[in-house]
């Protein structure tokens, strides 16, 4: 069955082969190759040499070439057209490499009446349908594929580096988890008064408003927001004081309840999760400002978190906020951003903070251990720095051997 | 099982998303753009549980009768006439669609972002009190690069004079190495923490120690 269905495939694709036998006149020693500089794969290079004059048919002059493509079995169509003057030599784009199936390549030398252009000879889709031209093709080259390429060696300096930072991060995980009390953690005022943020509102019965950036669930920095979102909310659930979140993307919404169903959940409080407090607004990005707005000034809350990634609506959320006398706690990895969220806010979370908010406020082993590694991927990195730096001006100030190679230093991180 | 489930998912999506960065062949762009569709899938399916929530917080609001309830009622019958609109008419240039969102929304939003320039002056009063040193150098770099940046004000101000002149002339250089050197130094420093962050966030999550966010705890308690 197996050596029937193989000879079956091998007539299939020997079909072309027979339907366009070379004839005289057509383009010699036709060679189909992959383009090595093109990385996705998706191109093909064709090189040929002109048909010999004696071969030519009479009366008629040479116009161009057709190249003509057929997927496996399948009817050749036009890739393309090639004119006189462009030479033996053209690629054809929008292929696919390995796993899809290979091609096979006949070229066309494309004969006309003495003044009569290629271009007066093809129709729209690039097929000559002029009477008066003469085709003639080649025999079918292939199977054939684009290859491509499975690693793109400019990003090595990246790749060696990721793999090294992941390697730390997770050897110290693994490494410092059981003695992860012992590890210090620099206080950081933003996450201490979250605790006073939660009483206040507890005291003063009002709601808090949590924001959680805007740009959408994609974002590592709304993901690691969440996160801050679940810990915060573990804690107001045993208060049970009320926690507001106007979402502007209705995936993070779905997200967000269920972290905050469950933070609720395991304080031991499930009766008091409230899903309509975890609310669509609108994904316009003045729409919800101004729908954030509104609800800080009705709501009057008594802490407000901005957590996330923002843009120009930063400011306008934190002194509305800041209008409404509420303790302020901001936390954003957008650098331009910052500034005001340190102008309006009481606290901010700059950067990587955000990212160890987590952490902190959990004080779990195995957050706190990978603080110790990201401390420690730090370090290599500002020694980096550092060498990087002298052997930049080493290069610049000094010839010779060594100069050499710490200018090949400072070139192997540029990508 | 509703744990591990999720957790392997993840694992493997986060995995194919990080490999497939390093390789440019055909096929790993077309299984990452395949991915990006599917995510396109889920989000228009969760947009419809977001037009609940927000059609369900308005309505509840309008029947209770709460504070502002007819804000709500505006909010409704925007989403419905839009919806009509759109449905009934296409949204191309020049129906009715098109100029109620030229007409209305653009404006609206327009009207909000000038908010910010007013949100500013007000932040930039409280910020540039000069109340302690580090407020102080704060004060003195901002009126350095808004002058570096508008020199001409140094004309007016001090006129075609000897120092006026010097001033305008040196400006525009200080603003700019202030640019490029410590703010440009900071920022670096700050994208080096995030980017750390990011990877260690990430690890977290593809090794499953992090896993609040799919309801599971691990996350660790108060």
């Amino acid at each position: 069955m197996k050596l029937l269905r193989a000879f079956a495939i091998c007539v299939c694709m020997a079909l072309p082969v027979f339907a366009f036998a070379a004839d005289p006149g057509a383009p010699a020693n036709v060679q189909v190759m992959d383009d090595a500089d093109e990385p996705r794969g998706t191109v093909l290079i064709v090189t040929w040499e002109e048909p010999a004059e004696a071969e030519r048919p009479a009366d008629l002059q040479l116009v161009g070439y057709q190249i003509l493509i057929s997927e496996s079995g399948e009817p050749f169509e036009v890739a393309s057209n090639v004119y006189l003057d462009e030479g033996t030599e053209a690629q054809i784009g929008d292929l696919k490499p390995w796993p899809w199936p290979p091609y096979f390549v006949t070229l066309a030398a494309v004969y006309a009446p003495p003044g009569l252009g290629f271009h007066y000879l093809v129709d729209e889709d690039g097929v000559v349908t002029d009477t008066r031209a003469v085709v003639v093709h080649s025999d079918p080259v292939g199977p054939v594929r684009p290859q491509g390429h499975w690693f793109n060696v400019e990003y090595t300096p990246i790749l060696l580096l990721a793999l090294l930072l992941c390697a730390i991060i997770i050897f110290t995980i693994y490494s410092v988890r059981g003695r992860a009390e012992d590890v210090y953690i620099r206080p950081i005022a933003g996450l201490e008064a979250v605790n006073d943020a939660i009483g206040r509102a507890t005291e003063m019965g009002q709601p808090i408003v949590y924001v959680s950036g805007l740009s959408g669930i994609g974002s590592i920095s709304t993901i690691a927001s969440m996160l801050i979102l679940g810990h915060l909310t573990r804690r107001s659930a045993a208060y049970e004081t009320e926690i507001l979140v106007p979402c502007n993307d209705p995936l993070g919404m779905t997200t967000e309840r269920e972290i905050v169903s469950q933070a609720y959940t395991e304080a031991g409080k499930p009766d008091a999760y409230r899903p309509e407090n975890i609310f669509f607004v609108t994904e316009s990005q003045f729409g919800y400002v101004a729908a954030v707005d509104g609800i800080m000034l009705r709501e009057e809350p008594a802490a407000c978190f901005y957590m996330g990634y923002f843009f120009a609506e930063a400011l306008i959320l934190a002194e509305t906020g800041n209008e409404t006398g509420a303790i302020q706690i901001a936390g954003t990895d957008a650098d331009t951003q910052l500034p005001f969220f340190i102008t309006a806010c009481d606290y901010t979370l700059m950067g990587e903070e955000l990212y160890a908010a987590s952490a902190y406020l959990s004080r779990q082993p195995l957050l706190v251990a990978q603080l110790r590694g990201q401390d420690i991927a730090k370090t290599i990195l500002a020694a980096l720095i550092v060498a990087g730096a002298a052997a930049a001006t080493y290069a610049a100030v000094s010839t010779g051997v060594l100069a050499e190679a710490a200018q090949r230093f400072v070139e192997w991180f540029a990508v | 099982m509703r744990l591990q489930i999720p957790l392997v998912i993840t694992f493997l999506a986060g995995l194919f998303m990080a490999v497939q960065w390093f390789v440019p062949h055909e096929l790993g762009v077309t299984v990452y753009n395949e991915l990006l569709n599917w995510g396109r899938i889920v989000a228009a399916f969760a947009l419809v549980l977001g037009i609940q929530s927000l059609l369900r917080t308005h309505v509840e609001k309008i029947r209770r009768q709460r504070e502002d309830w007819p804000y709500s009622a505006v909010a409704i019958a925007s989403f419905v006439l839009m919806v009509v609109v759109g449905i009934g008419w296409g949204h191309e240039r020049g129906t009715g669609f098109d100029w109620i969102f030229r007409h209305v929304q653009v404006p609206l939003d327009a009207t909000m972002f000038s908010l910010l320039a007013f949100f500013i002056a007000s932040a930039a009063f409280r910020t540039f009190r000069a109340r302690s040193t580090e407020a102080t150098l704060l004060l003195v770099a901002a009126i350095v690069v808004m002058l570096g940046r508008v020199p001409e004000t140094l004309i007016v101000v001090l006129g075609e004079t000897r120092p006026g002149l010097w001033m305008h002339a040196v400006m525009p250089d200080v603003s700019e190495w202030i640019m490029d050197f410590p703010t440009n130094a900071a920022k670096r420093g700050i994208i080096f923490g995030v980017s750390l962050g990011s990877i260690a966030t990430a690890l977290r999550i593809l090794l499953g120690i992090e896993r609040s966010h799919l309801g599971g705890g691990g996350g660790g308690g108060p």
